[in-house]
């Protein structure tokens, strides 16, 4: 079980009639001079993925099979390329410049396709010619598993055709629904779907270009175009765009991909542009033009109601929340989504839970500017207990010596190594542990005695004493928790 | 060394001119001496005290303390970048607090607009993230309107920064940082102050431990915490208790004023700051409702001793910011 095995070979070994399977002892005693390295699944996997992206530039729809096969849904997508038979061409010779041995096949159902493909190379099946096609091929060109196909050997169904005429009642008694299932996807009777990789986006743009494009400006140049012609189309649809993504077809097979969030639906070109300008910018060391790009694609990922707003009469609609959205985008697409955060509050009376701190596009979209109350009508009847301007991430320990009554106030206190005298202090305000959050078998948090400290100074600050004295063996610990103005 | 009054008449006018034309801060200009009685009216009023002559009169947020305004040249500059120093990053509770009062001062003008707050993670691990919870009450800044941008490297902060001082959508924009760090130079800071400018939005640069450095902000606060003063009850002020939110604030650079050091207290029903007089209070409780405790010190440290300068004395004295506060270049230079 241990022994080395080979999993693939290049045309040369294969020349040398070696062969997958076979120990590399073996091989290796057959020609000494042989080549050998390690596979790499994970890498063939990536390429596989690699080349998926790039497979994009075909159609929306591309998905993985197995480790070494790409389905590509080309319905409607032909006459784009000239025909079935010269998009195939294409795909092929584009390959092979690339480097690759590829074997394709084209047929209006998938299981069709696949044993093209595999047994083929390069044939295109005109529609319900999927049995002459299939009826001379050996089982494994019906996708089923190697269990069904030996038993279905042994007993001498040995080629496709031979099932196809075999009555169905005892097949499918014998050998499964799998069986008849796969033949009759190959054959069209029933609906397969391929499930693409990606999510298709409901509207992309996309330009070829005959001279491949390298420059950062140039790119922008061409989303400014490319989100111009897609303005028409979120228009119609009276929508706009959520999260839109660039992508980049290098000339030698790699795709880039950037994608960018709204925080409101958007469909002016030159807010798309610089949304992307901050992008490309935040990117520059991870985009590799190399030869440059030669297709730039511009998709809508997902799209929303756009409400329209109404210019004033010196044309300018003056929507603050909306230049604010903007520039919080412009900020994440260059910074990541975490720079730039709203505070929500939250029911708790625990202080670090009160507010929660979430990035902007999660955040609930802000009301209607807040009327300042009048004057006439009285404040609500009960003051809110002071709180701090500012809270630490975590509370910091502080050194307590001595207080004056065991549940006062301390007298002064060391945090982080400087000594603070207590001038004045008010307290404490007892919070105590949210049990309803307990998890069952958790240990009760201990309450929390909080105090307000103004120091020598005259600095203010929020101090708790964990727990109570007396209450257990270990004395309470006290710790800093923020900062008043 | 006579100059004619009609020289000085024209430097005078030349020099308003300029300001007009640079839209600065007009500098604290004399009235001329022999001016015309009624070219002097105007100039009493607008030009010898507040220098707001050229000024739009809402180019400047007033703070609402008299002597602290004057001394400014007519309040805060509104379009403009402002810096707010703290001597110690521990200052930064006041320091953050005296930058919210002025933002709440804004938002009593300009309600519900937002204000964006940007730090370096630094910071905001050193001297606390601001807490939504306690600045609704205090400077009535709903959690709605606030923005917060985090960023480990300065340089994206002030990108930050510098994008959003472009837009008048924000109340105000909040710049913290901690100490003098090399990129923000004098060109970083004046690209601040420009679009600062334009977009007629303050910046406020919130220095943590920072050095005075030479920077393009008209104006430097040095703000540390005051004691506060004890609540006021029905029956007086409440011994012990802790106040309001007092600051103490010292000019450390200004076009216009001297340095000056001012004692305010933030008012967070009305939103308006007050003067504190600690003479006043004394004079109205001199003696403490509850007897000092006799193992802990007064809360207010030897009020015999503030009998020896009476109110009367010269206020100057008293305004005077110690001597390591000030700027360097007001301090005595040693010759040789």
């Amino acid at each position: 079980m241990n022994a080395q095995r080979i999993a693939a070979l290049d045309e040369r070994a294969e020349a040398l009639r070696l062969k997958r399977g076979m120990g590399i002892a073996d091989a290796r005693a057959m020609h000494p001079t042989i080549d050998i390295v390690e596979a790499d699944p994970e890498a063939d996997r990536r390429l596989l993925e690699g080349l998926a992206d790039w497979c994009d530039r075909y159609t929306p729809l591309v998905a993985i099979d197995g480790a070494d096969g790409l389905f590509l849904d080309v319905t409607g997508c032909t006459h784009l390329f000239g025909g079935e038979r010269a998009m195939q061409d294409e795909i092929l010779s584009r390959f092979l410049e690339q480097g690759f041995d590829v074997r394709a096949g084209l047929a209006s159902t998938p299981g069709a396709a696949w044993a093209a493909a595999h047994f083929h190379g390069d044939r295109i099946v005109a529609g319900g010619e999927e049995e002459t096609l299939l009826a001379p091929l050996p089982l494994s060109a019906l996708r089923i598993e190697p269990e069904t196909r030996a038993s279905l050997e042994s007993v001498g169904l040995r080629t496709a055709g031979a099932v196809m005429t075999a009555p169905r009642a005892p097949l499918a008694r014998r050998f499964g629904a799998g069986l008849l299932l796969r033949l009759d996807q190959a054959l069209g009777r029933l609906d397969e779907a391929v499930s693409p990789r990606l999510p298709v986006a409901p509207l992309s743009v996309e330009r070829h270009l005959a001279e491949p494009v390298v420059l950062t400006d140039d790119i922008e140049r061409l989303v400014s175009r490319l989100a111009t012609a897609l303005k028409g189309d979120l228009e119609r649809r009276g929508e706009g765009a959520r999260a839109l993504a660039l992508l980049l077809f290098r000339v030698d097979g790699a795709v880039s991909r950037i994608a960018v969030g709204t925080s409101r639906p958007l469909r002016e070109p030159s807010l798309i542009r610089r949304l992307f300008h901050e992008r490309l910018a935040a990117l520059e060391q991870d985009i590799d033009a190399g030869y440059g790009f030669d297709l730039v694609r511009l998709s809508v990922l997902s799209a929303a109601a756009f409400d329209m707003q109404q210019a004033d009469l010196t044309g300018e609609a003056n929507d603050d929340d909306a230049d604010i959205a903007l520039f919080a985008d412009r900020v994440r697409a260059r910074l990541g989504e975490a720079a730039v955060l709203r505070p929500v509050a939250v029911e708790s009376h625990l202080p670090e839970r009160a507010v929660a701190i979430v990035p902007f596009s999660e955040a609930p979209q802000r009301r209607a500017p807040l009327k300042r109350p009048e004057r006439a009508v009285p404040p609500v009847t009960i003051y809110p207990p002071e709180r701090p301007i500012r809270l630490f991430r975590s509370p910091e320990p502080i050194e307590v010596p001595a207080t004056e009554m065991p549940e006062g106030p301390p007298m002064n206190f060391r945090w982080r190594r400087a000594l603070y005298r207590v001038a004045r202090a008010e307290g404490p305000e007892r919070i105590a542990a949210e049990w309803w959050r307990r998890l069952p078998g958790e240990e009760e948090a201990p309450t929390r005695d909080y105090f307000r400290i103004e120091d020598s100074d005259g600095r203010r600050y929020w101090l708790y004493r964990q727990g109570l004295y007396g209450a257990s063996d270990m004395p309470p610990r006290w710790f800093m928790h923020g900062v008043f103005a | 060394m006579a100059m004619t009054a009609v020289a000085r008449e024209t430097v005078f006018a030349l020099r308003r001119q300029i300001a007009k034309i640079e839209g600065t801060l007009p500098e604290r200009l004399a009235a001329p001496a022999g001016a015309s009685p009624d070219d002097r009216d105007i100039a009493d009023v607008t030009v010898v005290r507040r220098g707001l002559a050229v000024a739009a009169p809402d180019a400047f947020l007033r703070t609402g303390i008299e002597p602290l305004d004057d001394a400014l040249g007519g309040g805060l500059p509104k379009a403009a970048l402002s810096e707010i120093h703290g001597v110690e990053t521990r200052d930064a509770g006041a320091v953050a607090g005296f930058a919210l009062s002025l933002a709440g001062l804004i938002l009593t003008r300009q309600p519900g607009l937002p204000v964006l707050w940007v730090g370096t993670s630094e910071i905001f691990r050193e001297a606390g993230f601001p807490y939504a919870g306690g600045l609704r009450s205090l400077f009535g800044i709903a959690p709605e309107q606030l923005l917060f941008s985090e960023t480990p490297r300065l340089l994206d902060a002030l990108w930050i920064a510098e994008e959003a001082a472009r837009m008048t959508a924000l109340a105000a924009v909040i710049l913290e940082i901690r100490g003098s760090p090399r990129p923000l130079d004098l060109t970083a800071t004046r690209r601040l102050h420009a679009r600062a400018q334009d977009a007629g939005r303050p910046v406020l640069l919130l220095r943590q431990a920072g050095e005075a450095e030479p920077t393009a902000a008209p104006v430097r606060l040095i703000v540390s915490a005051a004691p506060s003063a004890s609540r006021a009850t029905i029956a007086g002020p409440l011994a012990g208790s802790i106040g309001r939110p007092a600051f103490t604030v010292n000019i450390g650079k200004s076009r216009t004023a001297l340095p000056g050091q001012f004692t305010l207290e933030w008012n967070p029903d009305e939103h308006v700051f007050e003067e504190r007089r600690t003479q006043e209070e004394r004079a109205t409780n001199p003696v403490a409702v509850v007897s000092a405790s006799r193992r802990r010190p007064h809360p207010a440290p030897a009020s015999g001793a503030v009998l020896a300068f009476p109110a009367v004395a010269a206020p100057a004295s008293g305004d005077q910011p110690p001597r390591h506060e000030r700027p360097a270049h007001r301090r005595p230079r040693r010759a040789g």
